[in-house]
């Protein structure tokens, strides 16, 4: 029992990480709470919904396409709502205009999709392993091996490729960079493009593990992808590792050892007390302000 | 008589020694001035003895007290003010306001006093305007006293920033760099000025990059490299020095 | 934030009084002008808003602290008001005065971190604590009796006077409107209102200044959240029902708009913000599923064409 609650914890955490990902990514370049990141990916997963029930289209394909539009979605946010902003000098003006596109995105969805659960159809085979006394289902291994697989890609990506080092670079300083020669607002649609991918892969991974979506799941990933990032340390990839992981983990422990209808209560909670003890998250290092 | 004793000051920035054993005396009613090339530790210097930062090791002795590591707001209250290397007034707000938030630590209105005796507070707002007026007359400043801070031209803005530090009637003005940005005219402007607050029985302790403003300013220096106190003495004394030519040859061009 | 000296004739004492004089009649009048209660409805809501919109200016526009929390303390109020007077008997007098001391005494308590925590993190902090709230209004039945909310509030009197029809709720508003207006005239025009923006205009120089900026913060966040406390308890007593979905972060959102609307940072801008949004969202009622995409686009576009507000002043652009 114990290790099934476990393996699905690192399951959920596995898809928060995704989530936090683009988020994370997106406050370490902007230093910009996001609030339309969740909309963003719920949009996503609401396509590959409508692409699998109505035009019974295949899960890849329907995947990739979902995760694309999900892409073109943030950095359309990206342009026209937060772009001119960038240079002004409160954070607090983008922020609201963010928390606006988030309505926006929300209320679009809600005119198309409603704001009842759906009935995500299942794409995996419904088979079960046994592993060392755990019950397994092959679903939960095949999701946990893909989120897996793309955090690792990801990671090599941001690494190796030239793209992946652009992010990397605009990320440390922007006017710097953009004197190394690295187009700026290219790099940041990338930004945004990419963090709407992951998301969207991320969404679809929860509905299919959960047979569900629903609008509200949207505005709750935004948040349970600023919590993880700030727990693990915002702006890193191993915060965001680490925080999506503590997340899934400790959520599902909540859900089924205490109750499902304090487990939100007490993830922000969980935040509250992070931001008291460790302002700057579990992995995160010290800032010290210039005078 | 010492108005400041600084004594063996060090600050760390993790593994970097930023400033090391730096002491130092200020008397009463004098200008002193601090001199270095960049990254000498001068501000970091202003810094801790304002109480922005703490300091790793030593002491600040300010009217036989020891202020070492008190938080800012504590260390204004005990009269000693500041201005900042990079400028920075209020901007959004009057020059008058500007000058009222630096009158803060001399009004004692109660969160009581807002409330109930609210007559009370309003005399105590009139007077605090008035001796705000008195400063801005001064300066003569008083005809941009309803003009948003961050209309005012460049040199004015600073002068506004030096204002607000005197208005509490400080014994000890900390001058960060008063005149970057100025130019010659409005510097020697700035210097009248601040010989006009000796008169006015305020210490000033000043850190200045020009050499013509800070040896026509200050009566003694005080010479900072690489984090240590390096050389002191009378600006002829500092002028002539083999030494501290030395220091400075291919980072100040003017010396 | 008046412009000293801007305009003589305005600012001349003699004109002030006339126009405050004026205003006060044709607002003891109003109910008489217009007799639609649908109107007076209206107007109530308007004031209701103002009031909340005048605490959280203080903490937004003022202070330039970003708080999503200020429906979670509107809620506090409400249900204190609807539990002291349904539970326990209390009549409707001191309700307004508790349920603002339970809000600031929440206020302080979420005030606290802002000592350690730096301001977007705080603005989470605030989202959190909105949500909690929420969340427990709705899973703790035995005191909050859930999601269906506490219904049925009794009539309030204050001293014989039984609030009763749309006119009687207009002057309990008034009443809590000039009090609001009164007190953070006050509390602006003292060296706290300056101190406030000061820390909105630079956190570091006003600590210079011999400002406990800590202290500050958790003063002016208090403060606003008391006012959301009494906007809360007339709510609770105005719609007879208190339930969790009145509370939700999205009511903070309106709010925060309005103040933006408004123009931060100015004392009589909030009403302005009241009425065009309430005004707003009554005239949109017929498309209400289009409500939020309509308050998004107002919010963006607000703040990119006009970030200091409609009515405001300059601050906050630069």
């Amino acid at each position: 029992m114990f290790l099934d609650v476990l393996f699905i914890g690192i399951m959920i955490g596995a898809i928060y990480t995704l989530v936090t990902i683009g988020y994370s990514m997106v406050y370490s370049i902007l230093k910009l709470m996001n609030f339309a990141h969740g909309d963003v990916y719920i949009f996503g997963t609401f396509i590959c919904y409508t692409l699998l029930g109505k035009y019974h289209i295949n899960p890849f394909l329907a995947i990739l396409v979902a995760a694309v539009m999900g892409g073109i979605l943030a950095s359309l946010v990206e342009i026209i709502a937060y772009r001119r902003l960038r240079s002004e000098q409160h954070r607090m003006i983008s922020m609201i205009t963010a928390l606006g596109a988030a309505y926006v995105i929300q209320n679009c969805n809600e005119l198309e999709w409603g704001n009842q659960v759906l009935d995500f159809p299942s794409i995996l085979s419904a088979h079960t392993f046994h592993f060392f006394g755990m019950n397994i289902p092959l679903t939960q291994i095949i999701i946990l091996s893909i989120a897996v697989g793309l955090i690792i890609l990801f990671t090599v990506f941001l690494k190796y490729h030239p793209y992946g080092k652009a992010i990397l670079c605009v990320s440390e300083d922007i006017p710097t960079a953009s004197l190394m020669g690295i187009p700026i607002n290219k790099t940041i649609s990338m930004v945004y493009f990419i963090g709407g991918m992951l998301g969207v892969f991320g969404g679809i991974l929860y509905s299919t593990s959960y047979n569900a979506v629903s609008l509200s799941m949207g505005f709750r990933g935004t948040i349970i992808a600023f919590t993880a990032a700030v727990i693990g340390g915002i702006g890193s990839l191993s915060g965001a590792l680490v925080g999506g992981m503590f997340l899934g983990i400790c959520e599902n422990f909540i859900g089924v050892y205490v109750s499902t209808s304090y487990r939100d209560p007490i993830t922000f909670l969980l935040l509250i007390i992070v931001l008291l003890v460790k302002p700057t998250g579990i992995m995160g290092a010290v800032e010290q302000s210039k005078v | 008589m010492s108005l400041l004793t600084a004594k063996t000051i060090q600050k760390k920035f993790g593994g970097v020694i930023a400033l090391n054993d730096v002491s130092l005396t200020v008397d009463k009613g004098e200008i002193v001035g601090m001199i270095g090339p960049n990254g000498s530790g001068k501000t970091t210097f202003i810094n801790n003895l304002s109480g922005l930062y703490a300091p790793t090791k030593g002491q600040f002795i300010f009217n036989d007290e020891d202020i070492t590591g008190l938080p800012a707001h504590v260390i204004t209250g005990k009269g000693i003010s500041r201005t900042f290397q990079n400028l920075r007034v209020f901007p959004n707000i009057t020059v008058l306001e500007n000058i009222l938030i630096g009158l803060h630590c001399r009004i004692d209105t109660s969160l009581w006093d807002v409330y109930a005796r609210f007559l009370k507070t309003r005399r105590v707002e009139h007077q605090a305007k008035k001796k705000a007026m008195t400063v801005l007359e001064l300066a003569e400043l008083s005809d941009s006293q309803g003009i948003l801070a961050k209309n005012l031209p460049y040199g004015k803005q600073r002068l506004l920033e030096i204002c607000r530090a005197i208005v509490s009637d400080p014994y000890l003005l900390l001058l960060d760099e008063p005149c970057a940005g100025m130019n010659p005219v409005e510097m020697d402007d700035l210097a009248d000025f601040i010989k006009l607050l000796q008169t006015k029985g305020i210490t000033v302790f000043v850190i200045e990059h020009n050499m013509r403003f800070i040896m026509s300013v200050a009566q003694r220096l005080i010479v900072l490299a690489n984090g240590s106190k390096f050389q002191e003495g009378t600006p002829t004394q500092i002028q002539n020095d083999k030494d501290v030519q030395a220091i400075y040859l291919g980072d100040e061009g003017d010396l | 934030m008046e412009n000293i000296g801007s305009n003589s004739i305005l600012n001349s004492p003699k004109y002030k009084a006339v126009a405050y004089g004026m205003l006060f009649i044709v607002c003891l009048l109003l109910p008489k002008i217009i007799t639609n209660m649908y109107y007076l409805g209206i107007i109530n809501y308007i004031i209701l808003y103002t009031i909340l919109c005048m605490g959280l200016n203080l903490i937004l526009g003022y202070a330039g602290l970003l708080s999503f929390g200020h429906a979670a303390f509107y809620g506090l109020g409400g249900y204190t008001t609807a539990i002291l007077i349904k539970r326990y008997g209390f009549s409707f007098l001191p309700c307004p005065l508790l349920s603002g001391v339970v809000a600031l005494l929440f206020g302080i308590l979420l005030g606290l971190p802002t000592r350690k925590v730096r301001g977007d993190y705080f603005c989470l902090l605030t989202i959190a604590f909105g949500e909690i709230f929420r969340l427990v209004a709705q899973a703790w039945i035995g005191f909050t009796n859930g999601a269906m909310g506490i219904v049925g509030i009794p009539i309030p009197s204050i001293l014989g006077w039984s609030i009763r029809t749309e006119a009687d709720f207009y002057y309990l508003g008034l009443i809590l409107l000039a009090f609001t207006y009164i007190t953070i005239s006050l509390l602006i025009h003292s060296r706290f209102g300056r101190a406030f923006i000061a820390i909105r205009e630079d956190e570091l120089a006003a600590s210079v200044m011999g400002i406990n900026t800590a202290i500050y913060k958790i003063i002016v966040f208090a403060i606003g959240c008391f006012y959301a406390g009494l906007a809360g308890s007339y709510l609770a007593v105005y719609q007879t029902t208190v339930t969790p979905s009145n509370f939700r972060l999205e009511e903070s959102c309106l709010m925060i708009i309005m103040v933006i609307v408004g123009g931060m940072g100015s004392l009589l801008a909030p009403v302005a913000g009241g009425i065009v949004m309430t005004l707003a969202t009554e005239y949109f009622r017929s498309i209400s599923e289009y409500r939020m995409l309509i308050i998004g686009v107002i919010m963006v576009a607000v703040l990119l064409y006009r970030p200091q507000g409609i009515f405001g002043t300059s601050a906050f652009k630069d």
